[in-house]
């Protein structure tokens, strides 16, 4: 088939290389995914996707006439734009391991046409990219800004592109010039490591905003102030932006902004810049994480000592099957002693193997007869739940809903003791002795 | 910070501890005794630990598959003199392990390793202590976790207080002793600054519970609750003289620590998931009954 739009090829088949093919070919562009692992390939030929988000399978559905999916690293020679697109892992430190992504840029090197524009798309430190450059070869880094959970409307919707040039001033070559502008947004070139920094940026500013509301919700908890009336009103504030990252959490989770905070502090590191803000955003996530124990531990513990906890909730946030550093996981962990009863919608349950733990087949088995519910992830289906069914199934009068998943005054209504972030449910001079 | 060698609890062959006189040392004995541990109980009387010959006779008292605590000090440490001789003690320490490994060393340190901060304290809390006495306990828990290859577990605990405390320190243990002589409980200011005490029965258990497990990394011995000076004597008089008088005194300069020094104990919480501390008013209750016991 012969077409006047450049042909995009993928390569490495994880959440962000998919989630961008599918975007490719909604915006009308035939799509190669490549991927070296056969047995991948395999499942995704049929339908079958290693990662969870909204629209995905659909999307890759309603396209099969326009995407490929092969194993072949030869087929990248057909391709006019080839993005090296594999997720990266990352360690319990945050630290990268590279190896599939270099790997995968050697098979593109070798195999794409010597015309192809080659992409770096995963996430890289400053300096990688310049590293990885081939002779004769034409390499950018593009900023991902995917984020788990939305990474399709993400891919198809971006707000801006920012592209790493070897040489900024230079015109990008046609191809993928006509691919950037199918998506409708300002590009913007700029020199290697200030994309590959302005990546990291991103995340620092977002968690800079998230540790910001962490520490100020522990405050409202403590003195009676609600920060969900607080948010609001911040928002309104143009200096601070309507999208502006203000719900507090349990710490950030889903090894990206990890990766980002352990990089940026090596990066200061090596020039000599000071970067104790950074580890204090750390510092601070590791704490909100064990939020939800400390609750179990001043609420429930002292009054049952083999409380029954269900747990609801495994993946570190809604709309993902991801439990990277995710807080249901590590509190699953932590109550191992109580044998905790656990439901997840998504997350499978080889995410628990070795736990001593049991699952439910629904929240609503899992709540039964339990002394306290912990809600770890906000996803939809949680918020159907109906706090006065909850008490009757229930043998305790504890919920712990960091997210606000339920409404906070219904649960106190069904005589529950009900705890959220950002608020006391006491009364503000109760609270204010407490 | 603080993880285990055995998931599962296991009694240690025999625990040894230099400092078993000492009011956490009998409390260590008493948890290891009552899980049927057998314990080798040293004072100074059994090993001077400034004496020339101290790491031979520790080391004499030392098998291959002991567990061994810690705990003696010449505490609080004042000043420069006591300062060094804790160093000697901790070094006569390290030369008998080295003589003589164990398999597993607890070392009872102290909160004092921690500067003022205007955060709540846990063990990621940088050691830089404004006291001598923390500085002692820094130097003392540098010298032995570079002095042995065996698991190495460093405990350490904020204010204590029971019923046979030797000292006499300002708050729960001097407030319970001039309750019951019928004298007036005098408060520096009015009491206002807020502390973490922790009842002595909870050190001994969480030093068993780091020896059955066979723990090994830093973990802090604090409730997470505060309370202030005057709440503390007030309960103190509702338990032992109801008509007892509170007093303050104009404060003669700032509050120590700035007034608050809190603990996040999500650690501990983690380590040791079904372990409860005492709250202050039970651990109180519980002095109240010894005392009234043992009068």
């Amino acid at each position: 088939m012969t077409t006047s739009l450049p042909r995009i090829g993928f390569a490495g088949m994880t959440h962000l290389g998919l989630n961008s093919a599918a975007a490719s070919a909604e915006k009308g562009f035939e799509t190669l995914c490549f991927d070296p692992d056969a047995a991948l390939i395999g499942r995704l030929r049929v339908g079958v996707l290693p990662v969870e988000e909204p629209d995905l399978g659909a999307l890759l559905t309603k396209h099969a006439g326009r995407i490929e999916f092969t194993s072949d690293a030869a087929a990248m020679q057909r391709c006019d734009v080839v993005y090296v697109a594999p997720d990266v892992p990352t360690d319990d430190h945050g630290e990268s391991d590279f190896t599939a992504i270099e790997a995968l840029l050697q098979l593109a090197v070798a195999h794409a046409a010597t015309s192809a524009t080659l992409v770096v798309l995963s996430q890289v430190p400053p300096g990688f990219t310049r590293r990885h450059m081939a002779p004769s070869r034409q390499l950018f880094y593009q900023v991902e800004t995917l984020i788990f959970g939305r990474a399709v409307e993400r891919a198809l919707f971006p707000e801006r592109i920012i592209i790493g040039c070897a040489d900024p001033k230079a015109a990008l070559p046609d191809a993928y010039h006509n691919y950037l502008n199918a998506f409708d947004c300002p590009l913007l070139p700029m020199r290697l490591e200030s994309a590959e920094l302005a990546k990291i940026s991103i995340n620092c500013c977002l968690v800079a905003s998230i540790s910001t509301a962490n520490t100020l919700a522990a405050i409202c908890e403590g003195i009676g102030a609600d920060w969900s009336e607080i948010a609001p009103a911040l928002k309104l504030d143009k200096r601070i932006g309507e999208h502006a990252y203000l719900k507090p959490g349990l710490g950030i989770a889903g090894g990206n902004l990890e990766r980002d905070l352990h990089t940026v502090i090596e990066l200061g590191r090596a020039a000599a810049a000071d970067v104790s803000v950074v580890e204090a955003w750390g510092r601070n996530s590791r704490r909100r994480r064990d939020w939800v124990l400390g609750k179990l531990h001043a609420h429930v513990f002292p009054k049952k000592d083999k409380a029954r906890i269900c747990v609801l909730g495994l993946a570190y946030k809604e709309n993902t099957h991801s439990t990277k550093n995710s807080p249901g996981l590590a509190l699953v962990h932590h109550l191992a002693p109580f044998q905790p009863v656990v439901y997840d919608p998504v997350v499978p349950p080889d995410a628990i193997d070795g736990m001593d733990v049991r699952v439910a087949a629904s929240a609503m088995l899992g709540v039964k007869n339990a002394d306290a519910l912990a809600i770890m992830t906000p996803w939809d289906e949680f918020t159907l739940l109906d706090p006065q069914a909850l008490r009757n199934e229930m043998a305790g009068n504890v919920i712990v809903d960091p997210y606000a998943v339920l409404d906070g005054a219904d649960c106190i209504s069904a005589g529950f003791q009900y705890h959220t972030l950002g608020k006391s449910m006491s009364r503000p001079d109760e609270a204010r002795n407490q | 910070m603080i993880e285990h060698m055995y998931a599962a609890p296991e009694n240690p062959a025999r625990v040894v501890i230099m400092g078993a006189t000492s009011f956490v040392g009998r409390h260590t004995e008493a948890a290891l005794t009552a899980r049927g541990v057998e314990v080798l109980g040293l004072g100074s009387a059994d090993v001077d630990l400034l004496a020339t010959d101290a790491a031979q006779k520790l080391s004499a008292h030392l098998q291959p598959d002991d567990a061994l605590v810690i705990i003696s000090a010449i505490a609080p440490c004042k000043n420069a003199n006591e300062l060094a001789l804790n160093t000697r003690m901790m070094a006569s320490v390290c030369d008998a392990l080295a003589e003589s490994p164990v398999a597993h060393v607890v070392y009872i340190s102290s909160d004092a390793v921690y500067d003022d901060e205007a955060n709540p304290i846990d063990e990621g809390t940088p050691t830089t202590p404004a006291s001598l006495h923390g500085l002692m306990h820094v130097a003392r828990e540098g010298m032995i976790r570079n002095s042995i290859n065996c698991p190495l577990a460093i405990l350490r605990p904020s204010l204590l207080y029971g019923a046979d405390d030797p000292h006499n320190g300002y708050g729960p243990n001097r407030f319970r002793r001039l309750a019951d002589d019928g004298q007036p409980i005098v408060l520096f200011g009015k009491g206002e600054e807020r502390r973490d005490h922790v009842y002595i029965e909870d050190v001994g258990e969480l030093i068993a519970l780091s020896l059955l497990h066979r723990s090994q990394g830093v973990m802090n011995v604090a409730t997470g609750q505060v309370a202030s000076f005057h709440d503390i004597a007030e309960k103190v008089l509702a338990l032992h003289h109801p008509d007892g008088a509170i007093e303050t005194t104009p404060r003669q300069g700032p509050m120590p620590h700035g007034g608050f020094r809190s603990f996040v104990i999500s650690e501990c919480q983690k380590a040791f998931p079904t372990f409860r501390y005492a709250d202050l008013d039970t651990g109180l209750a519980r002095v109240q009954q010894q005392t009234t016991e043992t009068s």
